[in-house]
C-alpha cells in the first residue's frame, strides 16, 4: 500500500521551527515538518501530546510562539482569503458543517463566495463534490442534523474539497465511526489522493488508518515530530512508538496488512 | 491561429481554433471554467468533427475535468491528454451522479397558514407543558421543604449568590435610574397643576407597589432564568442528566428545586434592596429638581406610603420568582441534543418568563384592587 515512490522535490507544506507553549508548559519545542507534494501523511501522538495545536498552527488557526508555516514558500497570512481557501481544506473532527444550511448549501458556500461561477454550474460542481465524497444525491438537500456520523464526514469532506485545495487536513476523519463506515473513509482518502493527486495530512489516533493509508507517519513525542514510514518507525527505539506499533491493537493490523499487500 | 479567445485575468484560459482543430490552452479551473464554457459553446459543433487539443492545459482540477468529461460524452473527442491529468480525468468522469433534487416551493400564503397552524399547535402543547411541569415542581418544592433534610443547602446557597448577591450591582443601578425617570416625567407634569411636590408621592407609590419588584423581576428573568436555561440545557446535551438517572437521582429534585427555592429567597430580597434604590434615586432626584431635602422626603414618603404598599410589592416577588425558575429549567431540560438547541431554548425561556411576569403583574394589579389594598 505504501508504496507510492517518493521524489525529492521541493515540500508543499513547510513547517520550521515550530514552538508552542500553554504558560510553563511546552507543547511543541522547535518542530520541523516537510510534507512533499502527492503524498498522505499521518500524524499520531499520546492523547494531550498536542496533535490538535499542531493542527490548528499548520492551518493558521492558531499562531506558534515562534517558527514559520510556508505553504510552497508563502505563509497563509501572505495569501488573499480565496487564495488560502484554495490552498487549504480542513475536515474538522465534528464536520463543523453549518448547522442551518443544507450539505449542497456548505458546498458551494466558499464555491460562491470566492469564484464567479454562475449558480447552475455551482449546483453542478457541488452535485460532484458530494457524489465524490460517496453520499447519495439526495444528502445535498438534507440538513446535517439529518445525518448519520459517517455521512456528517462525507459531507464535510465535500466542503472541504470544495476549491480544490492543494492539500487537505483532516482531523480524526474515523473517530466515532464502526469499522465498516471507516474503512470506506480510509478508502475515499486513497482514492481521492490518487485521483485528484491532493496532498493529505491526517490526524488520527486510528491504527488501520497510519498503516493502510499513510505514506509516511509523523509521531510527536517529548514536544517534537519523529517522521517516517512505518516500517522505519518499528525500528525506533522509543518506548511510545514501540508500544504503538508492537501492542496488541497494532498486531492484528499489520497481519492484516501483510496479507492483503501478499495477495496483491 | 487564426483566432485567439482570452479569457479572465491571468492566470487564464485561451481557445485557440484554426484548420486543423480547437486547443485549449493555460489553466483549466473553477476561476477560468465561465470564460472556457462560453468560448467553446459557440464552437460545439466545429469542436464534434475535429475534437479538442487539451496538451496545452497545464493546470487542470475538478470542475475543469467535470467539464470536459462534459463535452466528451456530448460527443468531443479529447486529444492529448497528459499523464498527470489522466487520473483526475478518469476519476471525475467515472462518477454518476445526479443533479441536486429540488426543494418544493411552497407559495407564501400557504407558508402563512402553515406557520399560523403550527405556531397555534405549539402554543398548545407549551401551556400544557408549562401547567404540568409547574405541578411537578411545585410538587417538588413542596416535598422538599416537607423534609428539610432532604434539601441541598450547599446547591441553595451557592444559587443564592449568583441569582442574589452578584445581581445587587445591577438591581440597585436601574431601581435609582427607573425612580430617576419617573421623578423627572412627574415633576414635569405635575408643575402647570403647581402640584409637583406630589413628586415625591409619586415616586414612593409607584416605585414600592409596582416599579421595584417588576423592574426586579424582568432583571431578573434576563439573567438567572437564562442561566438555569443554559445550565440544564448544556447538561441535558451532554448527557449528563442521562446519567443522574442512571445514578438513582431525580434530576428534578437535584437541579430544579435548589434553584427555585433560592430565586425564592432572593428575589423578595432584591426587590427590597431595589426599593431602597429606588426611594434613593428619587430623593436625589426630588433634592435637585425640587430643593427637597432628604429628611423632608422621608417625612413626606412615610405620609404618602404605608406598610401595605411594601407588601403588595414584595409579596409579588416570590410567586415571579417560582414562574422565572419554572420556566428557566423547564426549557433547560427541553433542549433536545445539540448545541444550537441550547440557544433557541434559552430565548424562549427569557421570552416567556418576561411575558408571564408582567401577565401575572397585571393580575396582582386586579386582585390588590378588588382586595382594595
Amino acid at each position: 500500500m505504501s508504496a507510492t515512490p517518493r521524489r525529492k522535490v521541493e515540500p508543499i507544506l513547510s513547517a520550521h521551527g515550530i514552538v508552542n507553549r500553554f504558560g510553563r508548559q511546552a507543547l511543541h519545542d522547535k518542530l520541523d515538518l516537510d510534507v512533499a507534494r502527492g503524498e498522505i501523511l499521518g500524524i499520531a501522538g499520546r492523547s494531550g501530546s498536542g496533535k490538535s495545536v499542531l493542527l490548528k498552527t499548520l492551518t493558521g488557526l492558531h499562531r506558534p510562539n515562534a517558527g514559520t508555516v510556508l505553504f510552497s514558500g508563502k505563509t497563509l497570512a501572505s495569501m488573499s482569503p480565496a487564495g488560502r481557501a484554495a490552498c487549504v481544506g480542513v475536515l474538522f473532527q465534528q464536520g463543523a458543517l453549518f448547522s442551518s444550511l443544507s450539505v449542497a448549501q456548505n458546498v458551494m458556500l466558499p464555491i460562491r463566495e470566492h469564484t464567479a461561477l454562475p449558480p447552475p454550474d455551482q449546483e453542478k460542481v457541488a452535485a460532484m463534490k458530494i457524489e465524490l465524497a460517496g453520499l447519495p444525491a439526495d444528502a445535498g438537500i438534507k440538513l446535517p442534523s439529518q445525518l448519520s456520523g459517517g455521512m456528517v464526514k462525507r459531507a464535510a469532506l465535500a466542503r472541504a474539497l470544495a476549491l480544490d485545495p492543494r492539500i487537505l487536513f483532516l482531523d480524526e476523519p474515523t473517530s466515532d465511526l464502526d469499522p465498516i463506515t471507516a474503512t470506506g473513509i480510509d478508502d475515499l482518502i486513497r482514492e481521492l489522493n490518487r485521483g485528484l493527486g491532493i496532498t493529505i495530512v491526517i490526524v488520527t489516533h486510528d491504527l488501520t488508518t497510519l498503516v493502510t493509508v499513510c505514506h509516511r507517519v509523523a509521531v510527536l513525542v517529548d514536544q517534537k515530530l519523529v517522521v517516517g514510514t512505518i516500517r522505519e518507525l518499528k525500528r525506533s527505539n522509543d518506548p511510545w512508538i514501540e508500544e504503538l506499533l508492537h501492542g496488541p491493537r497494532a498486531q492484528g493490523v499489520m497481519r492484516q496488512e501483510k496479507r492483503t499487500h501478499g495477495n496483491g | 491561429m487564426s483566432r485567439a479567445i482570452s479569457a479572465g485575468t491571468s492566470p487564464n484560459v485561451v481557445v485557440a481554433s484554426d484548420d486543423k482543430g480547437v486547443a485549449l490552452r493555460g489553466v483549466l479551473d473553477i476561476h477560468t471554467l465561465p470564460a472556457a464554457e462560453r468560448a467553446l459553446k459557440r464552437q460545439i459543433t466545429q469542436l464534434k468533427s475535429s475534437g479538442l487539443d487539451v496538451s496545452n492545459v497545464e493546470t487542470l482540477d475538478s470542475p475543469g475535468a467535470l467539464f470536459l468529461c462534459e463535452l466528451r460524452d456530448a460527443g468531443v473527442a479529447l486529444s492529448g491528454v497528459r499523464d498527470e491529468h489522466q487520473a483526475l480525468l478518469d476519476l471525475i468522469c467515472g462518477l454518476k451522479f445526479e443533479p441536486l433534487p429540488k426543494l418544493k416551493v411552497v407559495p407564501g400564503w400557504r407558508q402563512v397558514v402553515i406557520d399560523l397552524g403550527k405556531a397555534t399547535d405549539e402554543i398548545g402543547h407549551d401551556a400544557y407543558e408549562v401547567i404540568e411541569f409547574v405541578g411537578r415542581a411545585g410538587t417538588a418544592v413542596v416535598r422538599a421543604l416537607a423534609h428539610p433534610r432532604s434539601l441541598r443547602m450547599a446547591s441553595i446557597s451557592r444559587q443564592i449568590r449568583e441569582t442574589g448577591i452578584d445581581a445587587l450591582p445591577i438591581v440597585g443601578l436601574m431601581a435609582v435610574m427607573i425612580s430617576i425617570v419617573i421623578a423627572y416625567q412627574g415633576v414635569v407634569q405635575l408643575r402647570p397643576y403647581g402640584g409637583e411636590d406630589f413628586t415625591v408621592n409619586l415616586v414612593a407609590v409607584s416605585v414600592l407597589r409596582e416599579m421595584g419588584v417588576l423592574i426586579t423581576a424582568i432583571i431578573v428573568a434576563g439573567r438567572s432564568g437564562s442561566a438555569f436555561t443554559a445550565e440544564i440545557g448544556v447538561m441535558k446535551a451532554r448527557e449528563e442528566i442521562d446519567a443522574l438517572k442512571v445514578m438513582g437521582f431525580e434530576p428534578i429534585e437535584l437541579l430544579v428545586v435548589p434553584r427555585l427555592i433560592a430565586l425564592m429567597i432572593t428575589l423578595p430580597l432584591l426587590t427590597f434592596f431595589s426599593d431602597v434604590m429606588g426611594l434613593l434615586g428619587g430623593a436625589v432626584m426630588t433634592h435637585s429638581q425640587l430643593d427637597v431635602s432628604f429628611l423632608q422626603f422621608l417625612d413626606r414618603t412615610h405620609q404618602a406610603v404605608d406598610t401595605s404598599d411594601l407588601f403588595v410589592g414584595i409579596v409579588k416577588a416570590p410567586v415571579f420568582a417560582f414562574f422565572i425558575g419554572v420556566i428557566g429549567c423547564m426549557h433547560g431540560l427541553r433542549v433536545r441534543g445539540s448545541a444550537e438547541s441550547v440557544g433557541k431554548e434559552t430565548t424562549r425561556a427569557v421570552v416567556a418568563s418576561i411575558f408571564l411576569v408582567i401577565v401575572l403583574d397585571a393580575l396582582f394589579s386586579i386582585l390588590f384592587e378588588k382586595l382594595g389594598l
